[in-house]
């Protein structure tokens, strides 16, 4: 009798073991995406790789609070921003009103006028921002705004991930979302082609 | 804003954004699609934003450093 029940300790134990590992491989599948975002979400590359590292030693940790079958990038994400929360970064919040007159068409209208030939293609347009000043507008964005932006635009999540990760309403990601889209045009406009 | 009929390329620049998250209702995307079909100053507009996105994705995408790929690889629990 007693030998049955350590049999099945036994089993058990290993396929908890089994599960873990499994667990393990398939959260560090994911560490080129799961550093990808977190890169943007604070300002430097020594900064990311702490916190993705400290994201991966407490998912380790805590792998029995995951449930299998559900997204498991939003859960490391979930993780990761609650982490870069506990740091402080958030000192300062931003206000989601902020004055912002310029429209969806704004970074077009801008970088159209200011191109000599008033045919150019879409393609060329966009080809007139460089690789920094994309980074480096998207650095200037409130971080309320922009870790919407990052999440949805660059982490490829759904509004309903976003929303859960960063444990806000989902209107309220729609409506970081669409206020951070604008003001990272408006940086790009000022890298662009200077302020005016 | 003038008289009651909201100019329809406003309106397209307000539906730009949710329309390329397919955020938008069967309705008003139908409408959307009618108004680019017939003008291409707000087309042009919504291809641009298009290559912008995929340009912003492309521009902040950095890789991880393989010295990082170890040490979380490190982290896993010993057998």
């Amino acid at each position: 009798m007693s030998e049955t029940t350590e049999d099945g300790a036994a089993r058990r134990l290993a396929a908890d073991a089994r599960n873990r590992v499994r667990f393990e491989e398939e959260a560090l599948e994911l560490s080129d995406q799961v550093y990808r975002v977190a890169r943007r979400l604070v300002s430097s590359r020594e900064e990311a790789e702490d916190l993705v590292q400290e994201t991966y030693a407490r998912a380790f940790r805590s792998w029995r609070s995951f449930t299998p079958g559900t997204n498991l990038r939003a859960w490391l994400l979930r993780i990761l921003t609650n982490l870069n929360i506990d740091r402080g970064r958030r000192k300062q919040r931003t206000p989601d009103e902020q004055p912002l007159e310029e429209g969806d068409y704004f970074l077009y209208n801008r970088l159209e006028s200011s191109t000599r030939d008033g045919n150019a293609d879409e393609e060329r347009v966009v080809e007139r921002l460089s690789q920094d000043d994309i980074v480096t507008a998207l650095s200037s964005v409130p971080h309320d705004f922009r870790d919407v932006v990052v999440l949805v635009d660059i982490g490829d999540f759904t509004y309903q991930d976003a929303a859960q990760i960063l444990d806000i309403p989902i209107g309220t990601v729609m409506s970081r979302l669409h206020r951070g889209r604008r003001i990272l045009k408006r940086e790009l406009a000022d890298r662009a082609i200077g302020e005016t | 804003m003038a008289g009651y009929e909201i100019d329809p390329c406003e309106k397209c620049e307000e539906w730009m954004q949710p329309y390329l998250d397919r955020a938008l209702d069967d309705n008003e995307r139908v409408e959307a699609e009618k108004h680019l079909a017939g003008c291409s100053h707000c087309a042009r507009r919504y291809r641009f934003e298009e290559s912008l996105r995929q340009f912003v994705r492309k521009a902040c995408s950095e890789q991880m450093s393989p010295e990082l790929k170890q040490k979380l690889a490190a982290l896993r629990t010993p057998l």
